[in-house]
């Protein structure tokens, strides 16, 4: 990789600190030729002024990739050179937390430390609101933090035109003081209430004999997981639309898979880190990365890199038993693919021509899909593909 | 009608009004040859004269000061400050004379201060400032702050109009990326805010480029519907607009790009929590940038102002309040 | 720098072609009734009827008196401390200048501000705010939109040494050389910023600043009211021959101390003695009375004609809140600098 280190972008620089485009006036030298350290490349052009772009290092130019009169957004690529020495490499500096952040939120609600059977404190619009509309506050259940009644749970119960029924006797059960859930639980269950109230989530399953899978497993030495993210990823490659987010209007289409992998943190909750470009990889390499990406996730040593950018991801929490489920997709995804557990089951097989029963290890692959940007045919072409490559 | 950049918004407005009215004058540094560092005066003097759009010295309070002075006999002159951040070098004449003209006196004061304000663009600490806030707080001066080049336009035209001293904040980092349809010739902006976006669920109140961050946060946020009020002028402030719109969806979130401590939004929000209170179904939320200076590399500096993530992160957690 | 007091001329300067008898008597009358305002204020204020504080010019008035004599009904001034005479030139009534002082609505600043920030913009009479030399630079964009629309005007400006330290005078200086604006601009040269002499406000006479801002510099007699007013005349004429504006520098001395609240006991007893000896109005008088006019009922005349205003100014209701933002802003006509009176024969007609 020592001449890809040396290898130098140039881009078009930004003339003013308003501008948004510059235009390539002309170039000063061709493929092959040497510059010096500071020597003009390139004219170029923004309604402000003209300039021109220096060499950053010495060495050669190899690519000259805009052409003259051409008008490019500002750090676009305009040439590539190749320099005599790798320049030295800056450590980035870490990522800074933005400390506006923590003003942002919201004062948690107010609560009251005796807990239900006390008055609850309610907003000035709820209280307004069910005045008017003669909404009894106790009786409506909150959908907002922390349970608190929002203008909309007012606005709901006073629609119910069935009359309240008879307040009932004091209860004889007192729940146990109520507490909260932590931070993470609240952040995952944003997410997919999120993801279910945004996406139209299908899910189709389909059973697969898992014969050919352990058999390659014991072989390489490696769970089913990876073989199964192999084939997976193999899959894809056909059923491109799998691949994608969908983002409100736009929908973008991944040419390399970035596949998450669910990673259980026990009962604090999971977490998804990405096996970034897994296309590139084979099972081994899968395996490994796989198991690498666990380890830390469980350690809590993932790098915020680490778990962004996934255009897919693979769920199998089958190691208890439980044999379907109906997985939740990671936003801005289209598809998640669960494996479940492997269950020796009689199945129909032919065999000398004949129908028989037979023992097989099988395992039921859920995909929930997004309604939104694919329809129940492919999803079923690419789990029967999948069925397919993960059978021969 | 036609599409114009807000940096060509604002220099139509300057040709309007010189072509339409002999009584404007331009001052400023480096605006007449040269065209001004952004290159909103570009080609003025050369259509106008040196009589018309003037080349001073480094000299901000003469030149506020000195537009003052004409403006009390009979002229409209519209000054520019090189970068928002130097008013300062002119702060005693624009808020101890100008401001004060007309309540003392009895004279009016006519005069535009154009200040290219925020950041975004790596500018520094120097660079960058939105400093709308002096201004609001200092009695007898006008403040707008236009995020369209609609409004951009017309709101400057409306400045000069003005018999009051207007500091008119025109947004460096939308100069060039904000484009809309602009109409020909004259016309006004009305001194007021406006819904650019429609929603029931939340408000987000904001001015300047944080409107566009706003507009972009509530498209994100689709399982609520959002709504974003500019305020585009915060001398005089919109103060109805403002309730109404806290009444029709009882959850607010107000940005700042200016520092936290005092920024215009800070006085939206006491505004909403006196005012509003009966229609509030959770806490008025802040979102600004905190209390530094604009750093200025661009990973600082993202840190430090608000974008539309920060914006979209702080509705979500109010809708779920 | 040598001491102030002996850099005073006390040259006779013929202005004959210029002054009729008229005039003359009228330079005496408008310094007598400056004085006799201002005496009779800082007796209102002794006696509480006067918030707030209270400044005056004693001994000053012939430098705004004769200053402003010299301009026209069109050339707005901007009087600063010590110049309630240029207040009573342009016409401004004593009545509404106690009524003022006195905090009552029928004062020029109607209650807004005190003491001498106060200027009837109707008549030309621009009021100066705290910050020195503020309207300075005020007048530099007056006489700078004179000359863009060809008007046959100026702008005047009076301020004491201490303001010649401040940013804003350099900037109005530099722009007003640079740019040839019509402007007139008196130094008061009294020897005192408050308390603090000139040797310890700045290095150099300030007069020596006018060449070097591209302007043309004049030094007077400030106690001799005709050669105050024949050197403003100059000034003027240099201005609206568009030969831009001038610095002079009137030699006075400030008889009272900053305001009265302040004895002024840094200022060594004879150089009071000298000044008193040089009284603006003495001299003006002994003038007159070589021309055979009756000085005494002339000062007859002015403390009864203050008596009256002062009867007035008492009658005045005080200063009642109103809303406290009526007038922030313009809502209605935007009004411009107004024309005051000339009482110089030759604007007369």
């Amino acid at each position: 990789m020592a001449g890809g280190e040396r290898l130098l972008e140039i881009v078009m620089p930004q003339l003013g600190i308003t501008v948004t485009e510059g235009t390539l006036v002309g170039w000063h030298k061709q493929p092959g030729d040497r510059v010096e350290p500071d020597e003009a490349i390139c004219d170029v052009s923004s309604d402000k002024v003209d300039s021109e772009v220096p060499a950053p290092a010495a060495g050669r130019i190899t690519e000259l990739i805009v052409a003259v009169g051409e008008t490019v957004e500002v750090g676009t690529v305009i040439a590539m050179m190749e320099a005599d020495q790798a320049p030295a490499q800056g450590v980035p500096s870490p990522v800074a937390v933005a400390p506006g952040g923590e003003r942002d939120a919201a004062p948690p609600a107010p609560r009251d430390a005796a807990g239900r059977g006390s008055a609850e404190r309610h907003s000035p619009v709820v209280v307004r609101l069910a005045a008017e509309l003669g909404v009894a506050l106790e009786r409506v259940v909150g959908s907002g933090r922390d349970g608190r009644v929002r203008r909309e749970d007012v606005l709901a119960a006073a629609e119910q035109t069935a009359p309240a029924p008879a307040p009932a006797e004091e209860s004889v059960y007192t729940p146990p003081p109520p507490g909260a859930l932590s931070r993470m639980r609240r952040s995952i269950g944003e997410h997919m209430k999120r993801s279910l109230s945004t996406a139209a989530t299908v899910t189709s399953w389909i059973e697969v004999d898992f014969s050919a899978v352990e058999a390659r497993r014991r072989e390489l030495g490696v769970t089913a997981l990876p073989i199964v993210a192999a084939a997976t990823i193999e899959t894809l490659a056909q059923f491109g639309e799998l691949n994608a987010w969908l983002e409100g209007e736009r929908y973008t289409r991944h040419t390399e898979v970035n596949l998450g992998i669910a990673v259980s943190l026990g009962t604090e909750g999971l977490i998804v880190p990405v096996v970034r470009a897994a296309q590139t990889l084979g099972v081994t390499e899968l395996a490994e990365r796989i198991a690498d990406l666990a380890a830390r996730a469980r350690a809590g040593t993932l790098s915020p890199d680490e778990v962004r950018d996934g255009t897919f991801t693979l769920t199998n929490p089958g190691q208890f038993g439980t044999f379907m489920a109906t997985p939740v997709i990671n936003q801005p995804q289209v598809a998640i693919l669960d494996t479940e557990a492997i269950v020796r089951r009689p199945v129909v097989v032919t065999a000398d021509g004949a129908e028989t029963i037979a023992i097989r290890p099988i395992c039921v692959l859920g995909l929930s899909w997004d309604h939104r940007a694919l329809d129940g045919v492919v999803a079923a072409r690419f789990l029967a593909a999948l069925r397919e490559r993960l059978q021969s | 009608m036609t599409e114009l950049t807000y940096l060509e918004a604002i220099s139509d407005a300057l040709r309007v009004a010189l072509a339409t009215d002999e009584r404007v004058v331009l001052l400023g540094e480096d605006i007449g040859a040269f065209g001004g560092a952004f290159k909103v005066t570009a080609g003025l003097q050369r259509e106008f004269g040196a009589q018309r759009v003037i080349d001073t010295p480094i000299s901000e309070e003469a030149i506020i000061g000195g537009a003052v002075g004409a403006a009390i006999v009979g002229m409209r002159p519209v000054c520019e400050m090189q970068f928002a951040d130097f008013v300062a070098c002119g702060f005693d004449q624009l808020v101890n004379v100008a401001g004060k003209l007309h309540w003392r006196l009895g004279l009016a004061a006519p005069i535009v201060v154009r200040l290219p304000s925020g950041g975004g663009v790596s500018g520094g600490p120097f660079h960058s400032q939105s400093p709308e806030a002096w201004f609001m707080h200092a009695p007898g001066l006008k403040v707008f702050a236009p995020s369209s080049a609609h409004d951009a336009k017309g709101l400057l035209l409306a400045a000069i109009a003005d018999p009051n001293p207007v500091v008119f904040l025109e947004h460096k980092y939308l100069y060039r990326r904000v484009r809309g349809e602009v109409p020909e010739g004259a016309y006004e902006t009305p001194q007021t805010a406006q819904t650019v976006r429609e929603g029931d669920d939340l408000v987000v109140i904001a001015y300047g480029a944080m409107v566009h961050a706003a507009v972009a946060a509530a498209a994100e946020i689709e399982e609520a519907s959002v709504r974003v009020l500019d305020l585009r002028t915060l001398v005089p402030l919109d103060e109805r607009a403002i309730l109404d719109a806290v009444r029709d969806c009882a959850k607010v979130v107000v940005v700042d790009e200016a520092n936290y401590t005092c920024a215009p939004g800070a006085q939206v929000a006491s505004l909403i929590a006196q005012y509003g209170y009966g229609d509030l179904d959770g806490p008025v939320v802040r979102v600004a940038t905190p209390d530094a200076p604009i750093p200025f590399a661009p990973a600082l500096e993202r840190a430090a102002l608000p974008g539309s993530d920060r914006i979209r992160d702080a509705c979500r957690e109010l809708l779920a309040y | 720098m040598e001491d102030h007091a002996a850099a005073a001329t006390g040259a006779e300067h013929d202005s004959a072609t210029f002054l009729q008898r008229d005039d003359r008597i009228a330079l005496f009358a408008l310094m007598a009734r400056a004085r006799a305002i201002e005496e009779r204020g800082l007796s209102l204020y002794k006696q509480g009827k006067v918030p707030g504080s209270f400044y005056d010019g004693r001994g000053q008035e012939a430098t705004a008196v004769g200053a402003t004599f010299a301009l026209g009904p069109d050339d707005p001034v901007c009087p600063l401390i010590r110049d309630l005479g240029a207040h009573v030139v342009k016409g401004t009534p004593a009545a509404a200048i106690l009524g003022h002082y006195l905090g009552r609505t029928g004062g020029v600043g109607r209650g807004r501000d005190g003491n001498v920030h106060f200027g009837d913009a109707r008549r030309g009479v621009l009021g100066m705010v705290s910050m020195l030399p503020d309207m300075m630079v005020v007048a530099v964009g007056m006489a700078w939109a004179f000359k863009l629309r060809g008007e046959q005007r100026c702008a005047l400006s009076f301020f004491g040494e201490g303001a010649t330290s401040v940013g804003d005078w350099h900037e109005a200086m530099n722009l007003a050389g640079l740019w040839r604006v019509p402007a007139i601009f008196v130094l008061e040269q009294n020897g005192y910023s408050y308390s603090t002499p000139s040797a310890r406000q700045f290095a150099v006479d300030p007069l020596q600043r006018a060449a070097v801002y591209g302007m043309a510099a004049a030094s007077v007699d400030g106690n001799d009211v005709e050669a105050v007013f024949e050197v403003t005349r100059e000034a003027r004429e240099r201005a609206l021959a568009g030969e831009g504006p001038t610095l002079i520098a009137a030699q006075t001395m400030r008889m009272h101390g900053h305001g009265a609240h302040d004895d002024a006991a840094y200022v060594p007893a004879e150089v009071f003695e000298h000044w008193a000896a040089r009284d603006p109005l003495e001299l003006q008088r002994e003038r007159l009375r070589s021309l055979g006019v009756d000085v005494e009922a002339i000062d007859a005349a002015v403390r009864a004609e203050i008596e009256l205003a002062t009867a007035e100014a008492l009658a005045m209701a005080p200063a009642q809140p109103q809303s406290p933002l009526e007038d922030v802003f313009c809502e209605g006509e935007p009004h411009v600098v107004g024309r005051g009176a000339a009482p110089w024969s030759r604007f007369a007609g």
